[in-house]
């Protein structure tokens, strides 16, 4: 059967808007969640999706998708890859599974407001498509890990850690919350669709899925990287919302945005990113480092893309590139020292030869970051087990959510930017969340961090037993205890003093 | 443009990041033949390859179903298209990966 080429009725069947006869146009499409910035409906008509799918196309392209993905998972579902794997390997996965799981489940939620609220059809298409992509994303995320729960209990947080209180996952919580579940319409397909998709998820998809194929775990570098295709195209939402709006005077509207969201999943995606590619992976598997894919990725590319839909780079970058070289490094140090807080098992990662690389890869490393491993490693070779191990809490960014951390050694910056409101003190790990905070503080100022609610009475009495509790750790699985129970400290026997 | 520390010349390369395989092969083949007056560079990694070009880049669905030897619709690429770098341009006839800055 011949079938009319999608160029030839595109533009009419995407001609979908009316004149509401029994509601008003404000009623059809309410500020708070069409647009609060004023831009008129014709303007909106102009938005044209530069990544056209149709449906027949959609369902076609997806099957395709789910049949590759699928297969390979039942090809290789008797292989004993998952027994024989290295547990640092492990725990990735598991910090995958249990950050994004259900987090692409929640991302419907925008999309279907984008589906029902958008006033430019073309764009309501493209919401549709996304919510049946992120349906997509959430089932087949708890369905791979949902196999292995039989082998290791931890793997339970793919589904249960979004309904915990664990600190990494109030973190991510926040940011979600922020950037998709309550925003407008345009706001949202900037903040996710531009910041969040176009901009840092390839890192975690694409650079994660080529290590994981090097490391022989074809199913899930298989899965990651079916993923990144529909987010290649539902991320093409974002940029003709920022057109639309530049072209209308609120160019200060959509870099602000920007601004926010891009600086909000940085802080998140360096956690669920960098420490595995630098840390967790085996060494002679490590294709690049978390710094190289984000050159790659979003230092030069997204860069790119900012800049030519009309955009300036966000007013933090020097801040953001010195971060690159920082955050990941602090977090997995408070990670591994505060192992039992979450609900995989943290890999070192600083064997000697794991040393030289980072130091390669981190010019000044051994210097900052080293000095803090060498006590960890005398404390363990002197038999100080109780001194390798954080019991109490830090102090945790009131945006972020994440300890509030620097580069230990010489240069130690690290120090809470606070800033007082409504009589209470807010602390914050960065200039920029404080800034975030500022932006907006009657939407921030309610939420309490993990050691506000210490404070507040919310977790009674706050012992660390209690908190780990209230964490899910222990309650949902056993919390974590180093990768390989530190066997990695051997070769200090040997070499004691040979990462000095 | 690019005035803070390590993220000077950022060019403006565009085009397609494929997952390996027969399509992104076949995108290698084809984006010569369809760009013949630009220098395409590929960095073949293990699970993807990237395929840019000054500018931005076409494919071809004429040359792909040439190099594939069998029919195909431009939306059979979404399969294979983890990311690109620049904007997209999709059509019946081919997809488009552009810049519109000039920015040199």
């Amino acid at each position: 059967m011949a079938l009319l080429e999608r160029s030839e009725w595109y533009d009419l069947a995407r001609t979908t808007n009316w004149t509401p006869k029994y509601a008003t146009e404000d009623e059809l499409y309410p500020a708070d969640m069409s647009d609060p910035y004023g831009i008129s409906t014709e303007e909106w008509e102009t938005f044209d999706e530069p990544y056209k799918v149709t449906f027949r196309e959609y369902v076609a392209v997806q099957r395709e998708k789910d049949t590759g993905a699928y297969s390979v998972k039942t090809a290789l579902q008797h292989s004993d890859y998952y027994d024989v794997a290295d547990p640092a390997y492990l725990s990735m996965l598991k910090m995958h599974y249990g950050a994004i799981a259900l987090s692409e489940y929640a991302a419907c939620q925008p999309d279907a407001r984008t589906a029902r609220f958008s006033k430019a059809p073309g764009m309501r298409n493209m919401g549709l498509f996304a919510f049946l992509d992120e349906m997509r994303h959430g089932q087949i995320q708890l369905w791979f890990p949902h196999a292995l729960v039989r082998k290791d209990r931890q793997f339970d947080w793919a589904h249960e850690a979004q309904h915990s209180n664990n600190w990494a996952v109030l973190s991510g919580r926040h940011l979600m919350d922020d950037v998709m579940m309550t925003r407008d319409v345009p706001t949202c397909a900037i903040m996710l669709s531009f910041a969040f998709e176009t901009g840092l998820t390839n890192v975690q998809l694409v650079g994660l899925s080529e290590d994981a194929a090097k490391v022989g775990d074809h199913t899930f570098s298989n899965l990651i990287t079916s993923i990144q295709s529909d987010e290649a195209r539902h991320a093409q939402i974002g940029t003709p919302v920022i057109e639309i709006m530049v072209r209308n005077g609120k160019k200060a509207e959509a870099q602000q945005a920007l601004d926010i969201a891009f600086w909000r999943v940085w802080r998140v995606f360096a956690i669920l990113t960098g420490v595995p590619m630098d840390y967790q992976f085996p060494l002679e598997k490590r294709a690049m480092s978390f710094k190289e894919y984000m050159h790659e990725f979003v230092i030069t590319q997204f860069q790119r893309q900012i800049l030519d839909v009309g955009l300036d780079r966000p007013w933090y970058w020097d801040h953001f590139l010195d971060d690159v070289e920082n955050h990941h490094h602090c977090q997995q140090c408070g990670i591994w020292s505060w192992r039992q807080t979450v609900w995989w098992n943290p890999t070192a990662g600083v064997g000697p030869r794991e040393r030289e690389w980072l130091e390669e890869k981190y010019p000044g490393w051994n210097a900052s970051f080293g000095t803090y491993w060498d006590v960890v490693i005398d404390n363990i070779l002197n038999g100080r087990d109780e001194l390798a191990w954080g019991d109490s809490m830090t102090a945790v960014c009131n945006m972020c959510q994440i300890p509030i951390s620097h580069r230990p050694g010489p240069e130690w910056r690290a120090r809470a930017h606070q800033l007082d409101y409504e009589g209470r003190r807010y602390s914050f790990c960065t200039p920029v969340c404080k800034w975030i905070f500022g932006t907006d503080p009657v939407r921030y100022k309610d939420h309490h961090s993990i050691v506000d609610r210490m404070y507040s009475g919310e977790i009674e009495p706050p012992t660390f037993d209690n908190i780990l509790k209230y964490m899910g750790c222990g309650e949902v699985s056993e919390g974590g205890r180093d990768a390989h129970d530190y066997a990695w400290i051997e070769a200090y026997r040997t070499q004691p003093q040979a990462a000095e | 443009m690019s005035d803070a520390p390590d993220s000077g010349g950022i060019g403006d390369m565009a085009g397609p990041v494929l997952r390996g395989g027969e399509i992104a092969q076949a995108v290698i083949e084809a984006v010569h033949t369809d760009n013949p007056d630009k220098e395409i560079v590929i960095s073949d990694h293990t699970t993807y390859v990237r395929v840019e070009a000054e500018g931005g880049c076409i494919i071809r669905r004429d040359t792909m179903e040439e190099v594939l030897g069998r029919p195909f619709r431009m939306p059979e690429l979404e399969v294979n298209l983890t990311a690109f770098s620049g904007q997209i341009e999709t059509n019946d006839d081919y997809t488009r990966f552009y810049l519109k800055k000039d920015r040199v």
